[in-house]
């Protein structure tokens, strides 16, 4: 695939000697590709995949699934299944960003916390937040808190850096144009530090929520109960491939969804920048 | 100097009351001495440098780009401290930041996350509380009505520098520190900026300093021109401007104004020859 | 001044292990090991060839697949985004992909692949990739339209633009993705490891609380912050050598 060659098409494509698709059909296309290529490679057996499902059942089990019928035998619907899991992650993520935002403030804004509190707290970033399922389920009372617990640690920490790396680069003459108007440091921080840093804590929490339905998930699948995780590892278990399809579907739905939920947020609260 | 009105009389017209507190803003910068160590590299920014600056007098501050022009606004500011000496402000020697100081920045610093007139308001809300209407009519004197809900973002860069002014404008400062503010903008703006700020000075009885590399631009806005030496920074020359005002941009082409300038230039082509020789030194 | 700040920071860190010990000696926190009793069990470990081999074969996972997804994501990105036919035709497809958390995929892994080990080492891949790949087609899209036209007016081909001037303009995007992607690659390693079992130092740790070893779990937990911490090092050690460039940020 050398370069020249693709540059050769485009501009074939921008010079109009290949008829040119319009955008939204090349985009279609390549979903289409795709469903093609999943097809194939089940109806060929390449490696494994004549064990799994194609695109044609993976469909019919969706619709059966969305109609409100059990994933599996005496079990859970698909909607229950994703209250489960989208609950946690909305309870863990709201405590994430109620805690990790004032202390990245606080630490942003005061060497003296800063000094107190971040070195104790680095100790623990390297570990991924998976590796707190068996402590979590281990140290607390409740299988749910336990997995809430897990995930808030995965949203915890993005949010945390952010907002303190987006604290300390607010640009000095910001704070200085306020003080010269006579703002006091409450009002700095309110006026100043905290708008200033509104993208970062953004960009942040959007990593954080990304992060959370990977925990849930892999806490779900590993410790159990009920969940899109759950769902899908029980699946593999009893070997009905198309719900480990439809599940997958139904978490990338829901991390689709949040995803654009706080990006529309985010973009919303930062209207005043330049270009988003 | 050349500011014939007589405050008192001019306080009715003006629109911001004046400070009640008495005449105010003169500058005093007695000994001032500004050194850093970054990294152990030791830099005097500003050496022993004397000025004294009247209230409601315009003095423009030239020299080259680092000779540390910008680090005396900025302990006049209160945004630094003076290594040694001291900036004193209508007897008062200056620690902090003021609202009596007002400062403009070279690249303007509206606050991008609030409109045109909430960053004009800003000063106000932060004493003295907003008065209705303020922000308007200030806005309008600018030529920017009609933006009072825009972003920053959304102005050109003429306009966020009027703006600015206005933000400063609002908070009614003894003394106006101005850092560059023009540099930025193409030369028809700057001439249309030039002139806004003449009027604005000439109107309200503010002290100003002006900071610039620009002979010219200091020449046709100031009272006095002081003229520092490249690193350590220190007064040089002090050139008095004895050209009537109201100035308007055809007096650059006066033969007064083209003797100041050959005498502004000559100290700077000294200053500058001096500070390439140091360099090959070093 | 200097020497206080790094004393109170030193503190900040050893007061992790001092209220570990309080809360696990008086019984604050049911369950919870003392330090001691960990310290001990790390010793055992070390003594232990299963430990040695988990933690290397975890090590090999991560980079392996964190190499091979840099190796196919920074090219992607590239290509992606500067030639918008070429992104019409693969970003969509790869977009919809996204959204679904790497460690989703291990059933459909472990059917489909032959073997376990390729399974664990797919999942760690997919973490490690699409950071990459969103920021090397940010950065690819970042690169001024300017300085590609630079170098065509000097003479340069389109493999060589993009090899002097799209791939270096991208760099720092590319970089904050790799350290994103090397985060990420850990994370979903330990859960594949925990979830598909077997090997490695998340099946360690997972077995270890199965088997109510519970000081081992805390070793583990240990062992993986630390190799996480000395990737993310190698990671922007090796930023700061490729990317020296660029200025610090002026004031």
């Amino acid at each position: 695939m050398s370069t020249t060659t693709i540059e050769r098409i485009q501009r074939r494509f921008e010079g109009g000697t290949v008829p040119m698709l319009t955008k939204r059909v090349r985009q279609l296309l390549s979903i289409v590709l795709f469903l093609g290529l999943w097809s194939a490679l089940v109806r060929f057996g390449v490696l494994g995949f004549d064990t799994f499902v194609g695109p044609e059942t993976t469909l019919a089990a969706l619709l059966e699934a969305l109609s409100g019928t059990a994933m599996t035998e005496g079990g859970e619907t698909i909607y229950e299944h994703a209250a489960f899991s989208a609950f946690r992650v909305l309870v863990a993520v709201t405590i994430a960003v109620l805690v990790a935002i004032p202390l990245g403030l606080t630490i942003g804004t005061s060497r003296r916390w800063e000094d107190a509190l971040f070195p104790a707290l680095e100790v623990f970033r390297p570990v991924p937040p998976v590796a707190w399922v068996p402590i979590a389920l281990l140290l607390l009372p409740t299988f749910r808190s336990g997995v809430i617990f897990v995930v808030f640690v995965g949203a915890f920490f993005p949010i945390l850096i952010n907002t303190i790396e987006g604290v300390k680069t607010v640009e000095a003459e910001y704070v200085q144009a306020a003080a010269s108007l006579g703002a006091g440091s409450r009002d700095i921080f309110r006026h100043v530090i905290v708008p200033a840093t509104l993208p970062s804590i953004v960009t942040g929490v959007s990593l954080g929520v990304g992060l959370a339905w990977i925990t849930v998930v892999a806490a779900e699948m590993i410790a159990g109960g009920v969940g899109i995780g759950y769902i899908i590892f029980q699946a593999y278990r009893l070997l009905q491939t198309e719900v480990i399809a439809v599940g997958m579907i139904a978490i990338g739905f829901l991390g689709y969804v949040s995803a654009a939920a706080v990006h529309r947020t985010g973009h919303y609260l930062t209207r005043w920048q330049e270009t988003n | 100097m050349s500011k014939h009105d007589d405050p008192t009389d001019d306080a009715s017209t003006a629109e911001p009351a004046p400070d009640t507190t008495g005449k105010t803003g003169a500058i005093a910068l007695d000994n001032l001495n500004k050194t850093y160590d970054p990294e152990g590299e030791h830099v005097v920014a500003v050496e022993d440098m004397d000025l004294d600056v009247a209230a409601e007098e315009f003095v423009a501050l030239l020299g080259p780009s680092g000779c540390g022009k910008s680090t005396v606004l900025e302990c006049i500011a209160g945004y630094l401290e003076p290594t040694e000496g001291e900036v004193v402000v209508d007897g008062t020697p200056v620690t902090d930041p003021d609202p009596k100081r007002g400062v403009v920045f070279q690249e303007n610093r509206l606050f991008p996350w609030k409109t045109i007139k909430e960053n004009v308001e800003f000063g106000p809300r932060m004493h003295e509380g907003v008065e209705e209407g303020r922000a308007e009519s200030i806005l309008d004197e600018m030529g920017l009505d009609g933006f009072e809900d825009a972003y920053p973002s959304e102005l050109s860069g003429g306009m966020q520098q009027r703006a600015e002014l206005a933000r400063l404008l609002a908070n009614d400062p003894a003394i106006m520190l101005m850092d560059e503010p023009f540099s930025a903008l193409d030369a028809l703006t700057k001439e249309i900026m030039q002139k806004k700020l003449l009027e604005v000075w000439e109107r309200d009885n503010r002290t100003v300093l002006f900071i610039t590399h620009d002979v010219e631009e200091a020449i046709l806005l100031a009272d006095r021109v002081a003229i520092m030496t490249a690193r350590p920074g220190q007064i040089k020359d002090v050139i008095d401007v004895d050209i009537d005002r109201p100035r308007d941009p055809e007096v650059v082409t006066t033969d007064r104004f083209t003797e100041l300038r050959e005498r502004a230039l000559s100290v700077i082509r000294e200053e500058a020859e001096r500070a390439l020789e140091q360099e090959d030194g070093a | 001044m200097e020497s206080r700040r790094r004393l109170v920071r030193l503190g900040s860190i050893l007061a992790v292990p001092v209220l570990w010990f309080v809360a696990s000696r008086f019984g604050l926190i049911a369950g919870l090991p003392t330090p001691v009793e960990v310290a001990d069990a790390y010793v055992a470990e070390l003594y232990r060839d299963d430990f040695w081999i988990s933690t290397i074969q975890s090590t090999i996972r991560v980079l392996a697949s964190f190499v091979v997804a840099a190796a196919v994501a920074v090219p992607l990105g590239l290509l992606i985004g500067r030639y918008t036919i070429f992104a019409d035709l693969t970003f969509p497809a790869l977009e919809m992909l996204r959204p679904i958390p790497p460690i989703a995929w291990i059933p459909f892994t472990i059917l489909v692949l032959p073997a376990a080990e390729l399974s664990i080492m797919f999942i760690t891949f997919l973490g490690a990739f699409f950071p990459i790949l969103l920021n090397t087609v940010q950065g690819a899209r970042g690169v001024e339209v300017e300085y590609p036209r630079a170098a065509q007016s000097l003479g340069a081909n389109s493999y060589q633009t993009f090899r002097h001037v799209i791939f270096p303009g991208a760099l720092p995007a590319i970089h904050a993705g790799m350290i994103v992607g090397m985060g990420l690659a850990w994370v979903n390693l330990i859960a594949a490891e925990m979830v598909a079992g077997g090997t490695g130092l998340g099946f360690l740790t997972w077995s270890a609380y199965t088997s109510g070893s519970y000081p081992t779990i805390i070793v583990g937990v240990i062992t993986i912050g630390l190799l996480g911490a000395i990737s993310s090092a190698l990671v922007r050690l090796l930023g700061d050598w490729q990317i020296g460039w660029t200025e610090p940020r002026p004031n």
